[in-house]
């Protein structure tokens, strides 16, 4: 019977500052690597950190300087960044799954992203988020559904989404197709709630679900953050508390039964053994892509090409090729992704 | 939109006796009326009776066919005097009124587990068949289609819902989204600890109101004479469920129950307005979709087996015999088209 150990690394990071972040994630990767730890999650947007000021001050006052930050600390693919987080998975042969705030080579838009690394590091995976939550609108765009794939690590297959798409059932049910045996959910959701939701998810698809929030406590932002009084207003902690992320990473299996965590306003790395024999035992009950679903009623269409801003094409378009002549089409390539 | 009461009747059945169990469904749908509830909603399959024997005996000994025999006779035929009878009481206590049950059509032998919606003009205004039964209770029932996907308005939210473990299909639950449901009942016989979880979930995911229910009933609960009794079942601690029943809020809090180990009537108010408003956050079926990308289609015609066509019209069939109340009889159920009935007749 395989089992696959894994890590959930409930951690903090230097707001805004991606060397510091990394440095991070190589510390506590080795951490986890030297308890046996196979597959090594981290939260969302870990490198460089949650935008904070996305909810502490009205939208577009006075974020002039932390956007700067935030378009200097994002993560290009490649990049020496996205190497180094490469090189960690491969010294310490783990897969490595950790969040970023992601831009292209040349572009301004921010994606919130979820990097895969192999043990070979090799980046097997991508995925920018689908649609960002309410504030977040104002700093991230939107993925497509090239990014949407279950990867088969060996030991399982891996696959998620970043915290409020895990509300995405049809996002979900794409995923299920695809055989994940093992959910990761990095994200910034505090509370009960989301543990419910990570449980229900657990249960829905018969799988292992690995929820990973960072945690940062406002003492944690340097002293010398630009503007740091605007970012942490004193009646916004007085009103949330001074957790910035609080946590709430927790293991779930199959059943819904929580494993490991929930763990808050802590650091923490969970370790817990997964034994994968289970999830196929479980789906003898209930596999919503299987013996539990309707294809006969529900069926569902997913567009997994990329979606370039611009397709080059050698030609201009011609009647000829509206008409179905696609000679003119053999020049014509999509922009990589990155 | 009108705040109101709704009520999840936590309660054991008059184990396959269709008509104690109707004359029960009625007796507490009066007293949750008269506790003010607008709405109030039966466990799953409760008339007459969950098939709890489907996970005690192996799957085709004498008593597990005994006890199909007389489920099969005590199932609930829409648009029949027992079905009437329900229709009537939602009427003169002016409730909507939601129970499942046990269904066949008139001339079937396949039992559904439905969901029968009784609106108070006394309709039948929504029937939905499970889509998908679960392990042993693929032996008892059938699979209904798509035409029961459906959400009604009531006049303080539109109301809907789907049954047990149909709660863990992510498309059924989208189809009911994206009519727009504020009340989503789940009628359900299981107890597990992850239930509630999912209600909250179900709660989050679609920003709704969400009545678990769940019946509440032990071994001496059964009638003495059930075919099997002394081998399959126990005395008072031998649960054939606890129960669980709870109402959600849209988002995803407690706000009644979840209430094991009695019979009773969870109540909550609800306010639609505040499930919609609160969509401003989430929603899975507008601003957070994509459908550029992922796109769903739902079947939702009924289908019949066999259709017939014939050269002269028929005039509608009298749905059973004995029937009192011929304006009711002609009626057509949800979902399903008058000819279907004329046919099988």
């Amino acid at each position: 019977m395989t089992t696959l150990r894994i890590a959930a690394v409930q951690a903090s990071y230097v707001l805004m500052d991606r060397d510091a972040a990394i440095g991070q994630v190589a510390a506590l990767t080795a951490a986890a690597a030297a308890r046996g730890a196979q597959l090594i999650v981290f939260p969302e947007v870990f490198v460089p950190g949650t935008p904070i000021w996305i909810d502490t001050q009205p939208i577009w006052t006075g974020d002039e300087d932390w956007f700067a930050l935030l378009a200097e600390n994002a993560v290009v693919i490649p990049s020496p960044a996205s190497e180094r987080l490469a090189a960690i998975a491969a010294e310490h042969q783990v897969w490595l799954v950790v969040g970023v705030q992601e831009r292209e080579p040349h572009g301004s838009t921010i994606y919130n992203t979820v990097l895969y690394f192999s043990p070979l590091g090799e980046l097997a995976g991508r995925h920018r988020k689908l649609v960002p939550t309410g504030s977040e609108r104002t700093v991230w765009g939107i993925g497509d559904g090239s990014t949407l794939q279950v990867i088969d690590t060996g030991l399982a297959r891996i696959g998620g989404l970043i915290c409020w798409e895990n509300y995405m059932p049809l996002a979900r049910f794409h995923l299920y197709a695809q055989g994940v045996q093992v959910w990761l959910a990095p994200t910034l959701a505090s509370g009960d709630g989301w543990i419910a939701t990570m449980r229900h998810i657990a249960r829905e698809n018969r799988m292992f679900v690995i929820g990973v929030n960072p945690v940062l406590h406002e003492d944690q932002v340097p002293a010398g953050f630009p503007g740091r009084d605007r970012l942490i207003p004193a009646g916004y902690t007085e009103d949330n508390g001074p957790w910035l992320e609080e946590g709430n990473s927790v293991v779930v299996a199959p059943s819904g039964t929580v494993l490991a965590g929930p763990v808050r306003q802590r650091e923490e790395t969970l370790i817990a053994d997964l034994g994968l024999q289970d999830v196929a035992v479980a789906r003898r009950h209930l596999d919503p892509v299987g013996h539990y679903n309707r294809p006969d009623i529900f069926r569902l269409q997913v567009n997994t090409s990329p979606q370039p801003a611009v397709i080059e094409s050698g030609t201009i378009a011609s009647t000829s090729k509206l008409n179905g002549d696609s000679d003119e089409y053999q020049t014509s390539h999509e922009h990589p992704h990155s | 939109m009108p705040r109101v009461t709704v009520a999840a009747v936590q309660a054991a059945p008059e184990f396959l006796d269709r008509a104690a169990t109707i004359d029960k469904v009625i007796a507490l749908a009066e007293e949750a009326a008269s506790r003010g509830a607008r709405l109030v909603a039966f466990p799953e399959a409760f008339v007459p009776g969950y098939p709890d024997w489907v996970w005690r005996t192996r799957p085709w000994d004498d008593t597990a066919s005994t006890l199909y025999a007389r489920l099969l006779e005590q199932a609930l035929v829409a648009a029949s005097p027992a079905c009437d009878a329900l229709a009537e009481a939602a009427r003169r206590l002016g409730i909507w009124l939601s129970v499942g049950a046990t269904e066949r059509d008139p001339a079937g032998s396949t039992l559904y587990n439905a969901l029968l919606h009784f609106a108070p003009d006394g309709r039948l205004a929504g029937r939905h068949r499970k889509l998908m039964p679960s392990g042993g209770e693929r032996l008892v029932w059938g699979a209904g289609d798509g035409s029961g996907l459906t959400t009604i308005d009531t006049g303080f939210g539109r109301l809907g819902g789907l049954i047990c473990w149909e709660n863990y299909m992510p498309l059924a639950r989208s189809a009911l989204y994206a009519q727009g449901i504020d009340i989503y009942l789940a009628p359900t016989w299981d107890n597990s600890d992850v239930w509630i979880p999912t209600l909250r979930h179900i709660a989050r995911e679609g920003r709704t109101y969400v009545i678990g229910v769940t019946a509440c009933l032990r071994a001496t609960d059964l009638p003495e004479d059930l075919p099997g009794r002394a081998a399959l079942y126990g005395g008072a601690e031998d649960w054939l469920s606890r129960g669980n029943s709870a109402i959600i809020s849209p988002a995803g809090d407690i706000i009644a129950g979840p209430l094991a180990g009695e019979e009773g009537i969870v109540c909550a108010e609800i306010d639609a307005e505040v499930a919609r408003a609160s969509r401003q956050q989430l929603d899975v079926v507008g601003h957070y979709s994509r459908s550029d990308m992922l796109r769903l289609t739902v079947d939702a015609t009924a289908r019949a087996a066999v259709t017939f066509r014939r050269d002269d019209a028929e005039p509608p069939a009298r749905p059973s015999a004995g029937s009192a109340a011929p304006s009711r009889e002609a009626a057509p159920v949800p979902g399903q088209p008058a000819s279907r009935h004329a046919g099988k007749r």
